[in-house]
């Protein structure tokens, strides 16, 4: 029963606030340095009163980046493109393969199933730099260095995990009865996959992706290890700000603000999915 | 034991959506000891009644008073009601006998009395054997009467039961609706129960409320709401088979009251039958709501004429679906009988078994000849 | 022949056995329905019939032919479950038109395929609601449509009367015989309410300790329950049943009831001595004048139509007596003379359960 006391709104309010306050004035305080000259960030003490300039920005997009110690070339657009590529590639693949895993996971009951099921997502236990080791070993031997295959298929270590775990709490909760009926009702097994367990799970199968995405898009050691310039995505990307003469933080924090567009519009635009998604899917008991 | 009065309560549920008034303006009294029925379909503000008393929902206006205290505004601990949940909520990670025993840890009875307790409970909602194992082990017929008899072991001024036999097996039910009733008597128990299957209602029950919409209907025992139902909703609510419920108008004529029923068929009683001041009220009333229990339709010799649909023996009675005038009318007979389908049947009622409402608020006009 | 044939059908599940050695025919048109407790398989055996399952032994023949190899949507089965399993992202009208489309009927037999069933079943105005727009009721028809619309051979129906309130249970189970002989289909009809299964079946099968107790029309089930257990299941109250032991002399044979003489059929003779339990159905005690077993009134109670009294002899047998309503009865406290018809009273093994034929 709601028993609230004015007292117990007040100080609800103010709690909200500071955990605001807390969680967003990172992000407040990139975008604004993100239009200003390193001189104006660094200068003591700092100050919210500066006239913005689009210079970080036009400097990353045209990949012409100037400083004290003189004209640099930048690999940013690259960068972005390889973000997008990657990302967009693994989740797509995860999502082939993951789906159907998934289904298979929840609705048949074989040997070692369980087992294989944690297997894979025990891959998300392990500290990456354990897995890198052996792996960029193999790759150099097999010719995937540096290719975005390979890094699509290291992904996978990321974005399978989650789709499968997530999905298949999905298709759990479908009542095999609907499926069963859909079959009787005369249709094949693959059509009752396509067009009934696909679609109830949809949702599902939506945050999955959403979240494999992400944390593909965030990803820094695999593509760090693996890969050199030109296949490396923004997260990696954004080490070339750190130059001999500085670091500059002007054009980083541009670099994040734009690379953090994608991610937040497409998490904007999923928001319910992917709260439903994480709430009902994987953690159903 | 203590009297339970609800007055002027209303639950009122305020969404984006738009608000749902779940239970209107309800007034009800318990008396102390008394077992009532919360009777009504899915949605009728039945449980929403039952959660307000527990504390579970906020009274939105009006007020509940238990034993001559308000408590809508305690939190539910603070209430004194024991309540059994339709989802058994059973405590996952103690034993069904420790589930039973929870709610007596509270209480300063000695820890003898209350093993003695808990197993006299559950001998007699024959869970004895279960004691030891974890509700996730036990069927959901167990883990129901677990739920039951967690409530029922305590010492509460009102004991409120949600749906507490659904999950069982009918064999089972008649059993324990006996033995339930006799235990609430012999201890006093104030109860309130919510059901929807009347059968249930009218076994435990001393009073039943029946709900639909959120409003009371009429609140009375089994047997007043069976033979003087206070309007329609409750005239074809309950009864098994529902009542026969046809549209007529009305024709009294000097020493014969007629009602002329839709599909063509003509009832005529002599004056005599139907009492004066009802005849009175008749010659006002131009059309009527006409309400016939299935057991008062007899086959045989009579005026309502029609054609066999289905004959269904049910061991101890016999349902007839009669077409007539293109609606099907159901008849039961206590004996075995045979007819064919599509063979023609005559039926008869008697005035006495006639319940007449009227067709626009659906109040009840008369029951058996005379005013309501 | 018989469109479906069941011969000795098993299922378990690892060390769990849910039936073993199940036989059962179903002619073509006729309903037969599997009547049984909760637990006993009778969902189960839809499945291994409707082939989403797969027996552990034994063989299903539709229409002659052994139907193991054959994928569920090819056996020309319809089926109706209990919790309806509607497609929750199609309307009801698509809900009831996947079969005919499975089929690969053209769109206008699709839809006039639809409208016919939607007619019978009464929910023609409801076919653009989506099936949570549905209440319960229309739910259950659309379930029964979208099964009927194929007019498959066989129709398997799981308790689907099991969702629905009092007052449409009872409605539809006055009109599903007629729907079911109208589509000429043989009805596997799964239920748990010994009346539903008595309204509607031709034959009934009871299903109880993973085997068929007896098959037989609801007459025989009510009137020659083969074991105790058929007995106790059909009849609301339940049988009255007292231990007691077959006896013979002079006078016939006999046995004892609450220390009273209680005569029984001659042929019973030649069992004298054996343990028995005798059962006694509610509605056939009878209330007499003359000479019967004495019992006092103890409690009264309305079910339904009817009224229900405890009864008890001075030896402390306590028993159920059903009259009509409309009967006059004693009121608690009491004391009556009862004697009871032949037609209720039947003769149990002790040991074994089974009927035993006078």
């Amino acid at each position: 029963m709601d028993h609230t006391s004015t007292l117990e709104k007040v100080l609800r309010g103010v709690l909200i606030t500071l955990v605001l306050v807390f969680f967003l004035f990172p992000i407040a305080w990139i975008f604004l340095m993100s239009l200003q000259t390193n001189e104006t960030i660094l200068r003591i003490p700092p100050s919210v009163v500066f006239t913005p300039i689009i210079d970080n920005y036009t400097a990353l997009i045209t990949g012409q980046l100037r400083t004290a110690a003189g004209s640099l070339q930048l690999n940013f657009m690259q960068n972005m493109f390889n973000s997008v590529l990657l990302s967009v590639c693994s989740v797509a693949l995860s999502l082939l393969l993951g789906v159907p895993a998934a289904y298979a996971f929840a609705r048949f009951k074989f040997r070692l199933g369980e087992d294989i099921a944690f297997t894979l997502l025990s891959f998300r236990f392990a500290p990456a730099l354990l897995v890198l080791l052996p792996l960029s070993l193999y790759f150099k031997s097999m010719g995937l260095t540096n290719t975005y295959i390979g890094l699509i298929w290291v992904y996978q270590l990321i974005c399978l995990p989650l789709i499968l775990w997530i999905v298949r709490g999905y298709f759990e909760d479908i009542s095999p009865d609907i499926e069963h009926a859909y079959r009787i009702a005369g249709n094949s097994w693959w059509k009752t996959f396509t067009r009934i367990s696909i679609p109830l799970a949809k949702p599902g199968i939506a945050a999955a992706g959403l979240l494999a995405f992400i944390f593909a898009w965030n990803n820094f050691i695999f593509a760090l290890i693996l890969a050199s310039a030109d296949k490396q995505p923004v997260t990696v990307g954004a080490l070339a700000f750190v130059t001999a003469s500085g670091i500059q933080y002007g054009q980083i924090a541009a670099a994040i603000i734009i690379s953090i567009t994608p991610t937040l519009a497409l998490a904007l635009y999923a928001q319910r999915y992917l709260v439903e998604g994480l709430s009902m899917g994987a953690v159903k008991g | 034991m203590a009297e339970l009065v609800l007055s002027k309560v209303d639950k009122i549920y305020r969404s984006r959506k738009g608000d749902v008034h779940a239970v209107r303006s309800l007034d009800l009294t318990v008396a102390p000891g008394e077992i009532v029925a919360l009777l009504g379909a899915s949605g009728c503000g039945k449980t929403s009644t039952l959660r307000m008393i527990a504390g579970f929902e906020e009274v939105t206006n009006g007020q509940i008073v238990l034993g001559g205290k308000p408590i809508h505004a305690l939190p539910p601990a603070a209430r004194g009601v024991a309540m059994a949940f339709e989802a058994y909520s059973l405590y996952p990670p103690l034993t069904i006998g420790e589930n039973m025993s929870f709610a007596l840890k509270a209480s300063k009875l000695p820890q003898a009395e209350q093993n003695t307790r808990v197993k006299a409970m559950a001998e007699m909602l024959e869970i004895a054997d279960i004691l030891n194992r974890y509700p996730s082990s036990v069927s959901g017929g167990q883990q129901q009467r677990a739920s039951l008899g967690r409530a029922l072991v305590r010492d509460a001024g009102l004991y409120l039961l949600d749906e507490p036999m659904g999950q069982l097996e009918p064999q089972l039910r008649a059993v324990l609706r006996g033995r339930i009733k006799h235990y609430l008597r012999e201890h006093k128990c104030t109860t309130i129960l919510v059901t929807h299957d009347q059968t249930e209602a009218n076994a435990l029950a001393d009073r039943i409320a029946v709900m639909e919409g959120g409003v009371l209907q009429q609140y009375a025992t089994p047997a007043e709401l069976k033979v003087r139902p206070a309007n329609l909703f409750t005239g074809t609510f309950i009864g098994e088979p529902p009542m026969n419920v046809f549209s007529a108008e009305v024709k009294a004529v000097a020493d014969m009251v007629r009602f002329d029923v839709e599909g063509g068929t003509t009832l005529s009683y002599p004056a005599a039958e139907i009492s004066e001041p009802l005849r009175a009220k008749l010659a006002r009333t131009p059309r009527v709501a006409l309400g016939i229990r299935p057991h008062a339709l007899h086959l045989g010799e009579g005026p309502v004429r029609g054609k066999v649909m289905a004959c269904q023996w049910l061991g101890d009675q016999t349902h007839v679906a009669v077409e007539v005038g293109g609606r099907t009318v159901v008849s039961v007979s206590q004996e075995r009988v045979s007819r064919q389908p599509g063979s023609d049947v005559s039926l008869a009622v008697a005035a006495r078994d006639l319940h007449l409402f009227d067709p626009e608020t659906g109040m009840a006009i008369a029951h058996g000849g005379s005013l309501a | 022949m018989s469109q479906l044939a069941i011969k000795s059908l098993s299922k378990s599940y690892k060390a769990f056995k849910v039936f073993e050695g199940l036989d059962l025919t179903a002619d073509a048109g006729e309903i037969v329905v599997i009547f049984g407790g909760s637990g006993t398989g009778k969902t189960i055996l839809l499945r291994l019939i409707a082939g989403v399952e797969e027996p552990t032994s034994g063989v299903i023949e539709i229409g002659g032919h052994d139907v193991a190899d054959i994928a569920p949507e090819h056996r020309g089965v319809g089926m109706a479950f209990q919790n309806f399993a509607l497609f929750p992202h199609m309307s009801a009208a698509e809900n009831i038109a996947t079969p005919l489309r499975a089929a690969g009927a053209a769109e206008d037999m699709v839809q006039s395929g639809v409208a016919r069933v939607a007619k019978l079943l009464k929910i023609d105005h409801v076919l653009n609601h989506a099936p949570r727009e549905l209440s319960n009721g229309q739910k259950q028809r659309t379930a029964l449509a979208r099964a009927l619309a194929a007019s498959p051979q066989i129709l398997l129906l799981d308790d689907p009367l099991r969702n629905v309130d009092a007052k449409l249970r009872f409605e539809m189970r006055l009109e599903l015989p007629r729907l079911l002989r109208q589509s000429g289909a043989t009805v596997l009809y799964v239920t748990q309410d010994y009346k539903e299964a008595m309204a509607l079946a031709d034959r009934i099968a009871v299903l109880a300790n993973g085997r068929f107790v007896q098959t037989a029309p609801p007459e025989d089930i009510y009137m020659r329950p083969a074991t105790l257990g058929v007995a106790r299941l059909f009849g609301d109250p339940s049988i009255n049943t007292a231990d007691t032991v077959i006896a013979s002399d002079a006078d016939g044979a006999h046995v004892m009831i609450g220390g009273r003489r209680l005569p029984i059929a001659p042929a019973h003779a030649a069992r004298a001595g054996r343990a028995i339990i005798l059962g006694v159905r509610p509605e056939a005690v009878e209330l007499t004048e003359g000479d019967g077993l004495e019992a006092e009134v103890v409690a009264v109670t309305p079910l339904n139509e009817r009224v229900v009294l405890l009864l008890q002899t001075p030896g402390g047998w306590e028993f159920l007596a059903s009259f009509p309503a409309t009967a006059r009865v004693p009121e608690a406290g009491a004391r009556v003379r009862t004697r009871f018809s032949e037609a209720g009273t039947h003769l149990f093994d002790r040991d074994t359960g089974e009927r035993l034929d006078g």
